[in-house]
């Protein structure tokens, strides 16, 4: 049994770490830049470039930002290992741009750093030269572009403004030909084929992944875009909502279920278990969301007079309120949505203890039960029953994620505040670190519930033999 | 017992046809869908605000062509139709009307704001009554039933082949070389790797900027998976060249079923609502053909199971061995011979995985993530009954729609595994 549990936790874990992988690796495809979703937004506006860049930079730190993405990685030898210390998102795009055209990383890196240089002596010079302000834009512009044309055509306009304004010529024209001179280095001494040999860097453990993975052991889910607060903070109450109604739902599916697939067993081909077959069928098909709507349309609605259910939430009643009413109000407005969840999942799994019971009824030891006069319920009940329940409850593996899908949708028309509503509120609002949390902390509810039930399996049933898979 | 000549013919699939077809509620589901499937093709024809055909000046045209790709109507009319329709119009000598003459995304301006199929509409002629009512915009529900049929249909078809695809390699070959009986060298082992790694480099990586910044995307993607399989056969056969080499040349075993069975897990692992949602958040242009990629890529598990159980049995059985005994290639064993008997378990998924994805487009749709807001399917359509509780048959018949697409594709599975079951087989 022990190895048994062992064997089973060996495989839980890379799971666990090819899922983390995943999420990460979604969570790195997102549109926007983190770090300017993060900043606070007030800053954004009307401060000066400097002072931006010192928050920007501060607040990648923070987000561990200015790390390599991951322990190792392929690229081609023209790519540095230590691009990513280049923190702002699109000038280290743009980079990796010009890099994909000529491959050669010392002139280009040379080029950058007199764009920087000019850039802070510019920063320097007093507003009331005429042209500086012109001037620095398109700079800022250039650190954007990797295409020959457009760069050409910003470093043009740069000379053009230096004829016009001598003293500024006199001041920055040698900086300028030095910067014009670094971009034309580039161009002469292209070396594409580094492009071509891949290399495989190793970055060790202080990288983003890293940094996340750490973190998110350690409960601290990373800070949403959209309140700036922890993630933490919002999932706090979401999360035991949901395993709630969940937990609800799929206690009355195998409540509802297992007398249901019994009776339809004993009475196989007879007309209760031809009409319930069919009902439950018609159940299955039934999609969730359709249900769930026209539930709240007809039972909460004063529209077809049948305004029986409250509408939305778990609860009106304020906190203060005695724990009994709130208890009561609670349940009064969980009846739709927790029928809305049960109903798919006790068709299912009242076809599966059908299925179960009526392959066992037909073994050769019931026969041997019959025949020794042992009552018809006891025969059921106590030989039947208990043989099939072990795959009843090895489909708890497939119900659980199931159950926490769908009770995304339910949560959303109901406005139940759990963790499917925070997703797509989040999607809503793309505040991703919120979303790959929701999806990281959903796959480790999943597999530990499939560990569990493995578990319960292993436990319940003498028979699974425990050095086999 | 069978005579002869039935088994030449093949004898397995006739047994199950037999036993499908004395399954009504299957057989009536089968013809039903192959109604609905020409219903959906020539959906056209049945819900269109041009005209199935009319006379201008002694010419006559076919303006319904149109929308099948053929020019057939007078530049004039590229206004909108319903207009000049809405009013007798002098230019018609004569004119045929599609049944229903609104196309899903005409708006009638003069029924907006939810006419009842029951209600007092705005019209002139019976004949241009919406009979099962208008949205807010003034669209028809009637004709974006249709439209939601087709797309309902071509989702589910589509992200099953990507499935299917996927479901039928991992799978077969999980089942057919189990953990143990792929062999290679230890050199073909590690070039193959090899292959992989700088495939997906040269295939994917070095080019990422110009897959990124390219019109044709999905021909880039191409492109790099033609240089990915180029690279992996080219290793693969310096690893052959290699294995000359004594030391080189011993087997190892590639766990072929460990590392497939492995993966499923972890993808099921996943709740896949909330994995497709983060997904199909991520994309920018939701066309249907991102939308069933995305569900396709997601939903080949089953059918990987599925065929992995069958080929697990099939293996081991005699004609097998006999295609072994005369040298035939894992290739040709798997696919030409193997895995033909393995089809209709996968024709059950394929059935039960349509009906998945239908749903899971509606989903998407209803929670507004999912095609594009301007095509009209049933879950758009159910999303935008959500906020008008008054308007019923918005709510209703697309729903019926789903619930009775779905209940066909369920009815059809389950025949198939009832027919391929053995202890039917013995009756």
């Amino acid at each position: 049994m022990l190895q048994y549990i062992f064997r089973r936790l060996l495989i839980f874990f890379p799971t666990l770490l090819v899922i983390s992988f995943l999420a990460f690796g979604l969570s790195q495809c997102t549109p926007g830049d983190p770090v300017e979703q993060t900043m606070p937004s007030g800053e954004r506006g009307y401060i000066s470039k400097e002072a931006y860049d010192r928050t920007y930079r501060q607040t990648a730190h923070q987000m561990g930002l200015d790390l390599p993405l991951f322990y190792l990685s392929l690229t081609a030898i023209a790519y540095p290992d230590t691009l990513h210390r280049i923190v702002r998102k699109e000038y280290q795009e743009n980079l990796r741009k010009l890099i994909s055209h000529y491959g050669n990383w010392e002139q280009i890196s040379l080029y950058f750093a007199e764009l920087n240089a000019a850039d802070q002596y510019l920063a320097q010079l007093p507003d009331s030269i005429y042209l500086v302000k012109k001037v620095r834009s398109e700079l800022s512009l250039l650190y954007l572009n990797d295409q020959d044309r457009s760069i050409q055509a910003r470093l043009d306009s740069i000379n053009h403004f230096l004829e016009q304004d001598t003293l500024l010529a006199n001041l920055a024209g040698a900086q300028m030909r030095q910067l014009k001179q670094r971009y034309e280095d580039i161009k002469s001494q292209q070396t594409p084929w580094k492009l071509k040999i891949p290399t495989i860097h190793w970055h060790g453990f202080n990288n983003q992944y890293h940094y996340w993975i750490t973190h998110f052991i350690r409960g601290d889910f990373g800070v949403s875009y959209r309140d700036k607060q922890p993630v933490y903070d919002q999932l706090k109450s979401a999360i035991p909502i949901t395993l709630m109604i969940n937990g609800l739902a799929i206690f009355f599916a195998y409540l509802l279920a297992i007398p249901l697939g019994v009776y339809s067993a004993k009475y196989k081909d007879q007309k209760f278990d031809r009409v319930t077959l069919v009902v439950l069928f018609m159940l299955h098909s039934l999609p969730v969301f359709w249900v769930a709507t026209l539930l709240i349309t007809f039972f909460s609605t004063p529209e077809y007079g049948m305004d029986w259910f409250p509408t939305f939430g778990l609860t009106d009643l304020p906190q203060s309120a005695p724990f009994m009413h709130r208890f009561w109000d609670t349940a009064y407005h969980l009846v739709l949505p927790i029928f809305s969840l049960t109903y798919g999942a006790l068709a299912f799994l009242s076809r599966q203890m059908r299925g179960g019971l009526v392959n066992i009824l037909g073994l050769d030891f019931i026969r041997t039960a019959r025949a020794k006069g042992v009552s018809e319920r006891q025969v059921i009940w106590k030989h039947g029953f208990r043989n099939a329940l072990f795959p009843i409850i090895t489909v708890f593996a497939s119900v659980l994620p199931a159950a926490i899908s769908g009770s995304v949708v339910i949560e959303v028309i109901f406005s139940i505040p759990g963790m499917g509503k925070t997703t797509v509120d989040a999607i809503n609002a793309q505040d991703w670190p919120v979303i790959y949390t929701i999806l990281m902390l959903a796959s480790v509810m999943t597999i530990v519930g499939i560990l569990l039930a493995d578990l319960l399996y292993a436990a319940a049933d003498p028979r699974v033999k425990f050095n086999k898979r | 017992m069978k005579k002869n000549e039935n088994i030449k013919t093949n004898a397995y699939w006739a047994t199950v046809k037999k036993n499908f077809r004395k399954n009504r509620p299957a057989v009536w589901s089968l013809r039903l869908l192959c109604f609905l499937i020409v219903f959906a093709i020539f959906g056209n024809f049945i819900a269109n605000e041009k005209p199935l055909y009319c006379e201008i000046d002694g010419k006559s045209y076919f303006p319904v062509l149109m929308d099948y790709g053929l020019k057939s109507y007078p530049e004039f009319f590229s206004v909108n139709w319903l207009v000049d329709l809405k009013k007798p119009d002098s230019r018609f000598d004569r004119v045929i009307l599609a049944p229903i003459p609104y196309s899903y995304s005409s708006r009638d301006k003069l029924n907006r704001n939810y006419k009842s199929p029951f209600g007092e509409q705005d019209i002139d002629l019976l004949r241009y009554r919406h009979w099962l009512g208008t949205d807010q915009l003034g669209r028809d529900t009637a004709a974006g039933m249709i439209s939601g049929l087709k797309i309902a249909l071509i989702i589910g078809v589509l992200a099953m082949s990507i499935a299917g695809f996927i479901g039928i390699i991992l799978g077969s070959l999980a089942g057919y070389f189990g953990d143990t009986y792929l062999r290679i060298s230890r050199i073909r082992f590690f070039t193959i790797i090899l292959g992989v790694l700088l495939g997906l480099f040269y295939g994917f990586l070095s080019r990422s900027y110009a897959l990124a910044e390219s019109d044709f995307f999905a021909k880039e993607v191409l492109i790099g998976i033609v240089i990915l399989i180029g690279i992996i056969v080219l290793f693969n056969w310096i690893g052959k060249l290699l294995e000359r080499i004594p030391f080189l040349r011993k087997d190892t075993a590639v766990p072929v079923d460990l590392m497939t069975m492995r993966l499923i897990e972890i993808i099921n692992a996943i709740p896949g609502l909330l994995l497709l949602l983060s997904i199909v958040a991520l994309i920018k242009n939701k066309t249907i053909l991102n939308v069933m990629m995305v569900i396709g890529l997601l939903s080949w598990t089953a059918i990987a199971r599925f065929v992995r159980a069958e080929l697990l049995r099939i293996r081991s059985l005699e004609y097998i061995e006999a295609a072994r005994a005369l040298g035939y290639s894992e290739v040709r064993i798997i696919f030409r011979h193997a895995l033909p008997n393995a089809l209709t378990p996968v024709l059950i998924t394929l059935a039960f995985g349509i009906a998945n994805a239908i749903l899971l487009e509606a989903f998407l749709s209803f929670l507004g993530f999912g095609v594009d807001p301007s095509l009209v399917t049933w879950g758009t359509m159910l999303s935008e009954a959500r906020g008008s509780w008054a308007a019923w048959w918005i709510m209703i018949f697309p729903g019926l729609g789903i619930f009775a697409t779905v209940t066909i594709f369920n009815l059809i599975g389950e025949g198939l595994s009832d027919a391929i079951d053995p202890r039917l087989q013995r009756k």
